[in-house]
């Protein structure tokens, strides 16, 4: 396989394997795909392929769009609150259960 | 000086009365063998009572179980339809807020998908933050400290 660390030593090889995504299922399928990608293509030619799969397993390892995205809704429901457009029982959404989640 | 005649403590007349040394045994209301005969029989007889209340536990696991079965795809079922149902009050809270936002899309940030390979249709379900995004930090708390509470 083509992605081997810059140094490879036998702490390398013993400890590379141990923290994946493989355990936890929510983003399994995208680290496949990626690694899959990454084996057909190569390191520096599977970095302009594998862009977009590569960009999402980022996102669902990551969260940052999604964070991002809540951070700019409550900022601009904080700035709407603040200019007047927005009253104060009107500020934020009630929910629906407790328990839905 | 005149000396005290002793005088020696005698024995009195007719003698000492004769010393109580025979054994009084405790009255007896059961003999060994009854007494055996009766631990058995007694045993024997709150076993069976503890028999017929095995029975009737495991018969009441057995009802609970069952019922718990037959309720389990019901409550799953209504979890998931209070999931859903804020999943759309979500969205359309987020359409709400952000209409006067330019180049904001609903379900992206600025119009950039959270994710490209997904197909349009697939449900991206939400963190529990997100969940929670357009929620009061009170109802957020609730949730969270829920199982301290119970």
């Amino acid at each position: 396989m083509s992605l081997s660390p810059f140094l490879r030593s036998p702490f390398t090889d013993l400890t590379g394997a141990m923290v994946s995504h493989q355990w936890y299922g929510q983003c399994a399928d995208m680290e496949l795909k990626v690694m899959d990608c990454l084996e057909a293509y190569g390191v520096d030619k599977g970095r302009k392929k594998c862009d977009t799969l590569i960009q999402d397993f980022q996102e669902c390892a990551s969260r940052k769009i999604r964070n991002q995205r809540i951070i700019e809704m409550r900022q601009e429901r904080h700035r709407q609150y603040k200019a007047g457009e927005r009253s104060k029982e009107d500020l934020y959404v009630p929910t629906i259960k407790t328990n839905g989640y | 000086m005149a000396a005290a005649i002793p005088r020696q403590d005698m024995p009195p007349t007719g003698g000492y009365k004769p010393i109580p040394y025979k054994r009084i045994p405790a009255r007896t209301y059961f003999s060994g063998p009854a007494l055996i005969a009766g631990y058995f029989g007694i045993t024997a007889g709150s076993c069976y009572l503890y028999y017929l209340n095995c029975l009737s536990v495991h018969r009441e696991e057995i009802e609970r179980r069952s019922a718990e079965f037959a309720l389990y795809p019901m409550l799953l079922a209504e979890r998931d339809r209070v999931y859903m149902k804020q999943l759309r009050v979500n969205r359309d809270a987020e359409e709400e807020l952000m209409k006067n936002v330019p180049g904001w899309e609903v379900g992206t940030l600025y119009g950039k998908p959270v994710y490209r390979n997904l197909p349009k249709d697939t449900l991206i379900e939400p963190g529990y933050v997100e969940y929670y995004a357009h929620a009061n930090y009170k109802d957020f708390a609730k949730r969270t400290n829920l199982s301290r509470w119970s």
